[in-house]
Parts: C-alpha cells; sequence; structure tokens
C-alpha cells in the first residue's frame, strides 16, 4: 500500500517509514502541515497517517478537516499524543477513521493502517465470508468448518466475523475490544486471549490444519496457511 | 481609633446610627407640627366658646351686668393666664385683667394668634376679639408662652430618645464589631496556618446557623476537598515514584548491561524484547494515571447519557465468562432491578464493573463463585454489586483498598498494578456515589452506588 506520513518527530518518521518499508508498504512524508496537506491533495494514498500537533499554521486536525471538505475519502489514522476520550472523540469527528495514541506499538500501528486500507477495497455489501475452508453466512449466521456446522454464541461469531473480514492481516488485541466488545479502555487482562482459544477450539478440531495464528508482540491472524 | 474606623463593623453600626437620628427627627418634626396646630385649633375654639358665653351674659343682663361678670371671674382668678378685657367704644377698659386696650390687636373681629403689647412686652397670644351689641369690644385670649414648657419638655424628650439611641448604637456596634472581629480573627489564623502547609486546621463553626457560620462550614468542606486531593496527589506521586522506579530501574539495568557486554544477537534481541515490556509497563501505569486524573477533573461529566446498566453489567460478565470457566470460577450476572436505567458515562461505568469484575476472579479461589446484581437501593438511586466467594478483605484492607497502587497480599504474583480500584473509586465519585465493600464471610461484596439523576 501507499501511504503519507505527516508526522514532525525524525525519530519517529524514522521508525514509522522503515517498519512500513520493511511490510512492503511505500511511505511519502511530510514534516508540517503544508507539506502535508499539499501531499495529500495531489497524490493518491491508500492511508494517512497524522500527527496532530505539527509545526507550522496548519495542526493535524484542520488539515484532515480541509481533505474531508474538499471531498478527499482516504482513509486517515489519526496519531497523538493527545489521549483523552475527549480529544479521541475530536478526532474522529474532524474526519479521521482511527485514533492511536502515542507511544504505540509498531505492531499495533500496522495492523490498523492494514484494516484500514483494506476497508477501502473491501466488498461491503457480500453476505457470506470464507477463509480455507472455514465459511461464514453473514443471513443465516451458519458457520461451516469444511461441512460440518459450528455452534457459535452471538459474541462468538462477532468476533470470527471480524476476523475473517481481515483475514490475511494481523489483528491486534486492542482492535478485537474495540470492534468485538466496544470497549475503548485497556481492561489489563489476558480475556482476549481467552476468547480466542475458546474460538480456536470451536473452529479448529483438528490443531495441524490451524487457521487462526498468533503473531508474536501483535495478535491475531486468520489466514489459509 | 483609626482602625476602629476602617472597621466595616462601626462604619455599619454608625451608619445605622446616623440613619436612627434622621429617621427620628424626620418623624418628630411633623409630628410636632400637627401636635402644635391641633393645640392651637382646640385652644382658639375654647376662647371661642368662651367668648360666646360672656356675650350671651351681656345680651342677659347688659353691660353693667358683664361688667359684673367678668369682675367676680378675675377676682375668682378663674381667668387663670387667660385675657379678658372688656371695652367700651372708645377702646377704654370697664373690666377686665388687662390695663389697656393692648396694641396689635387686629382692627377686625375674629379669631387669632398674633404677638401683641402686653405690659410692655411683645407677648403670642390667641385671641377671639367679639364686638358686642352698642359698640363694646370684649377680648378673650390666653398666652402661648405659657405653653412653651410642654413643647421644650417635647424637643427634651426627642433629644433625650436621639442620646439613647446613640449610645445604644455605638456600644451595640462595638460589641458587634467585637464579635465579629474574634471571630474574622480566628479564621484569618486558621487560613494563615492552612497557608503554611498545616492543611488539618479547621475553622471554628458554632451550633448557629447564621451566616459567618454557614461560610466556615463550607469552607471547611472546601479544605477538606483540598486536603484530600494534596494527600492523593502526594499519594500519587510516591506510588508512582516507586512503582515507575521498579521498571526504570529494570529497563536501565537491562540496557546498559546490553551496551557494556553486546551478546551475541540471539540474547540481545531476548533482552530487547524484555526491556520493550518494561517499557509498555511503565506506559501502562501512566495510562491508567492519566485516566484517572481525567475522571477526577469531572470534566467527563458533560458526557453523560442515559446507560443501561443491566445491559453493561450483562456484556462485561459475558466478557469474563471463559476466563472464569477456566479458573473453574461460576461467574453470573443476576438482574435484581429490572431494567435499570441511570444518567452516566458508558465507558467509565463499564471499565468500573470490568475492573470489579477482574478484581474478584483474581482473589476467587477455584470452584468459587461470582456474582453481578444490578440493584435499586430506591427509586433515585442505582448500584452495581460484584460478590466473590474468595478470603475477603479485612476492615483496615477495605479502607486502603482504593488506595492507589494498594494491592492485597493475595495478589502478589498476579498481573495488575493496583490501580483498578482506585480508578472504580473515581467513577464511582465522578457519578456522585460511592465505592463500598462489606464482608461476606466468606467473600467480599464489592457495591458501587449513585444516584440515577447525577
Amino acid at each position: 500500500m501507499k501511504m503519507l506520513l505527516v508526522e514532525d518527530n525524525e525519530r519517529v518518521t524514522r521508525f514509522v517509514t522503515k517498519g512500513l518499508q520493511e511490510a512492503g508498504h511505500t511511505a511519502d512524508h511530510a514534516d508540517n502541515g503544508r507539506d502535508g496537506l499539499f501531499l495529500a491533495a495531489s497524490e493518491r494514498y491508500d492511508v494517512i497517517i497524522m500527527d496532530r500537533m505539527l509545526p507550522g499554521n496548519i495542526d493535524g486536525l484542520s488539515l484532515i478537516t480541509a481533505l474531508r471538505q474538499s471531498g478527499n475519502q482516504t482513509p486517515i489514522l489519526i496519531l497523538s499524543a493527545l489521549a483523552d476520550v475527549d480529544e479521541r472523540i475530536k478526532g474522529l469527528r474532524a474526519g479521521g477513521d482511527d485514533y492511536l495514541t502515542k507511544p504505540f506499538a509498531f505492531g499495533e500501528l500496522l495492523a490498523r493502517l492494514d484494516a484500514l486500507g483494506r476497508r477501502t477495497r473491501q466488498d461491503g455489501t457480500a453476505t457470506t465470508l470464507e477463509v480455507a475452508d472455514l465459511k461464514m453466512d453473514l443471513l443465516s449466521r451458519k458457520v461451516l468448518r469444511g461441512t460440518r456446522q459450528i455452534l457459535l454464541q452471538p459474541r462468538e461469531f462477532k468476533l470470527l466475523e471480524y476476523l475473517m473480514r481481515h483475514a490475511g492481516q494481523v489483528v491486534t488485541r486492542t482492535m478485537l475490544l474495540e470492534n468485538v466488545w466496544d470497549y475503548h479502555f485497556d481492561p489489563q487482562t489476558n480475556v482476549v486471549d481467552v476468547h480466542i482459544s475458546k474460538l480456536r477450539q470451536k473452529i479448529e478440531p483438528e490443531p495441524e490444519r490451524s487457521l487462526l495464528r498468533t503473531v508474536r508482540n501483535a495478535g491475531y491472524m486468520l489466514s489459509a496457511q | 481609633m483609626a482602625r476602629l474606623m476602617r472597621s466595616s463593623a462601626t462604619t455599619l453600626a454608625t451608619g445605622y446610627v446616623l440613619l436612627g437620628i434622621l429617621a427620628l427627627v424626620l418623624f418628630a418634626l411633623p409630628l410636632g407640627y400637627a401636635w402644635r396646630a391641633a393645640d392651637n385649633d382646640v385652644r382658639l375654639q375654647i376662647l371661642a366658646e368662651d367668648s360666646q358665653r360672656l356675650a350671651e351674659v351681656f345680651n342677659r343682663k347688659g353691660p353693667a351686668g358683664l361688667v359684673n361678670f367678668i369682675n367676680e371671674r378675675v377676682g375668682l382668678q378663674i381667668a387663670g393666664e387667660r385675657i379678658l378685657l372688656l371695652t367700651d367704644v372708645d377702646q377704654k377698659p370697664l373690666a377686665g385683667n388687662v390695663p389697656g386696650w393692648p396694641a396689635g390687636v387686629p382692627a377686625e373681629p375674629g379669631s387669632y394668634t398674633t404677638p401683641i403689647e402686653l405690659d410692655h412686652h411683645p407677648t403670642m397670644v390667641t385671641l377671639v376679639r367679639t364686638e358686642l351689641p352698642g359698640g363694646y369690644h370684649l377680648l378673650v385670649g390666653r398666652d402661648v408662652a405659657r405653653l412653651a414648657p410642654v413643647m421644650t419638655r417635647f424637643w427634651y424628650g426627642l433629644t433625650a430618645a436621639i442620646a439613647v439611641l446613640l449610645v445604644s448604637g455605638v456600644v451595640g456596634g462595638i460589641l458587634i464589631r467585637r464579635a465579629l472581629l474574634s471571630r474574622i480573627h480566628s479564621i484569618r489564623e486558621t487560613v494563615s496556618a492552612i497557608m503554611h502547609g498545616e492543611l488539618s486546621h479547621r475553622l471554628p463553626t458554632g451550633s448557629g446557623s447564621d451566616e459567618l457560620n454557614t461560610l466556615s462550614v463550607t469552607i471547611n468542606r472546601m479544605l477538606e476537598q483540598i486536603e484530600q486531593l494534596v494527600h492523593g496527589v502526594a499519594n500519587v506521586s510516591n506510588a508512582i515514584a516507586h512503582d515507575l522506579r521498579t521498571p526504570l530501574t529494570e529497563l536501565r539495568s537491562r540496557l546498559e548491561e546490553l551496551s557494556l557486554t553486546r551478546p551475541a544477537p540471539p540474547e540481545a534481541f531476548a533482552e530487547i524484547e524484555a526491556a520493550v515490556a518494561d517499557v509498555d509497563r511503565v506506559i501502562s501505569i501512566f495510562n491508567a494515571l492519566l485516566r484517572m486524573a481525567e475522571i477526577d477533573t469531572g470534566m467527563r461529566r458533560s458526557g453523560f447519557v442515559d446507560v443501561n446498566l443491566g445491559e453493561l453489567c450483562a456484556h462485561a460478565v459475558e466478557f469474563y465468562v471463559p476466563a472464569a470457566e477456566i479458573k473453574d470460577i461460576t461467574l453470573t450476572y443476576k438482574d435484581q432491578a429490572g431494567s435499570l436505567h441511570a444518567s452516566g458515562d458508558q465507558l467509565l461505568l463499564a471499565q468500573a464493573v470490568n475492573n470489579l469484575i477482574d478484581n474478584a476472579l483474581k482473589y476467587t479461589p477455584p470452584g468459587g463463585a461470582v456474582t453481578v446484581c444490578t440493584v435499586r437501593p430506591d427509586e433515585d438511586a442505582a448500584a452495581m454489586v460484584v460478590t466473590d466467594t474468595g478470603p475477603g478483605m479485612t476492615a483496615a484492607q477495605q479502607v486502603r483498598a482504593t488506595e492507589r497502587f494498594f494491592r492485597g497480599d493475595a495478589s502478589r504474583g498476579t498481573p495488575g498494578v493496583g490501580l483498578g480500584l482506585s480508578l472504580v473509586q473515581a467513577v464511582a465519585r465522578l457519578h456522585g456515589g460511592t465505592l463500598e465493600f462489606a464482608d461476606q464471610h466468606p467473600g467480599l461484596a464489592a457495591t458501587i452506588s449513585f444516584p440515577r439523576k447525577s
């Protein structure tokens, strides 16, 4: 994916761009709001990563507002040290699609960028999801592994649906908490792991044909291989 | 003296005394005038009646009869202070107690209050002049000056009233000032002690409900809040220093050792990953503290919405059930309130209940049970209760439980930074409620209760 990073801190910039390149993405960089706005308006990006406090007259939020007003719908992830719930709401209201607070783990950032970039290309009207021989029918709410039907609790269904929608991507624990349970806080527990292992027992009766992998220091990934 | 004049109590007392005197004078002046006027009218009327009676005597008995009658009256001293004079056409006295026709008597018959010459002195008199048939003149009058002492006494009385007012005002003012000053002085002493850091001082309060007392009570409450905050900040700083020092020390030594020994890559990477984990721990403590600070400012009250507490608890229980199953603990939700709604912050209430459940699961031994209930203590209140079958808490522990970074002995070796319950308490406080613990023998019941409309 092609990404734009608007960030004035050099070390963070180097850390993020290097990480993105290693993950197979290309990243442009602007270290102030004006250049950021210019690049975002003139090039096509899959995702924009935006710091909120930028040098110069244009801060991150006004940049996002300007882009949205000009009809630019590129997904934007706000990366900011402002961590209050109110600040987060402000960021999302201005037109941001996701909000990550500093300091952050690179795995978390990458997973969220993947999810955002994928969203634009995803077909939102699909009624069935498929990963290898795991099939989910969103209308009848039936889940099949091969030919065998799997019975899931409503929340397990939602968890699996989220994983399948992001198949092939790393999904972090925080993303699961926010999107499956709607918990926008850190419960300081490993309960998500417990839910995952329970789900794993249900969808993977034979461990050798595993679909749901644990990605070290990041989260989980549901994929065919 | 200058200080006395500056005092607000003195100013007030002086002002009131002056105002009182002014009011008294304004009241007395028209009263005096009205009294004098009425008195004059009555006197004139009596004189008029008197001269009428004399005229009747004249009509019945003729001039000689009237002369006799007048002489009889003067002889009997009935006339008293009165002026009584009968003259002929030429104003030559025939009878009476005035030697001659006095100068200054108006020429026409009628009633007058006017100065005339009596014994060569100008005297203020009320006077009735009557013309009798045959050209005789009759004068009946009364010396007004004889009434002066009454008026003087009235003015004396007024002056005395003013004096009493003045004295009582000044004395009262001084007393009020002394009472007020002594209380203000004690307030000032307390406040300056507090300013010097002795936060435990409180303003003296009586049992009365006067303004100063009410103010003192309010200020005391504010002081309590401030003391709590200051101690809170001090505790937090200590706790932060203590709790962050440990991972920071580990981190520092790890990194220093790494740069000194320069181990082979696999070992180096393991060390680096451990260092990142240390940093993550520091960050999570920081986040928890910042979040609590955010809650404590009360700023989030503006974002209160209608929250379905039953749904919220059921949701939290559902979230923790798999974790409870692993520990062989039965985690259930009991709705004892029927659709319980309250105005609050959805996210914070959810986090509070999650923390309580997490805490209960941490302390409950395998085979135990954790129950979450929503209850309605009364029509205007809502409560969420998390009960466990763990070891419970001693009274001393219950007091300390919500202190930041406090961790029960049983929690040693379990993950967590010891901020969970203080966050729950901060959330309860934000909602105008409380977090309370009760020993269940065995087990512990933690209750968050708060007004439904806060």
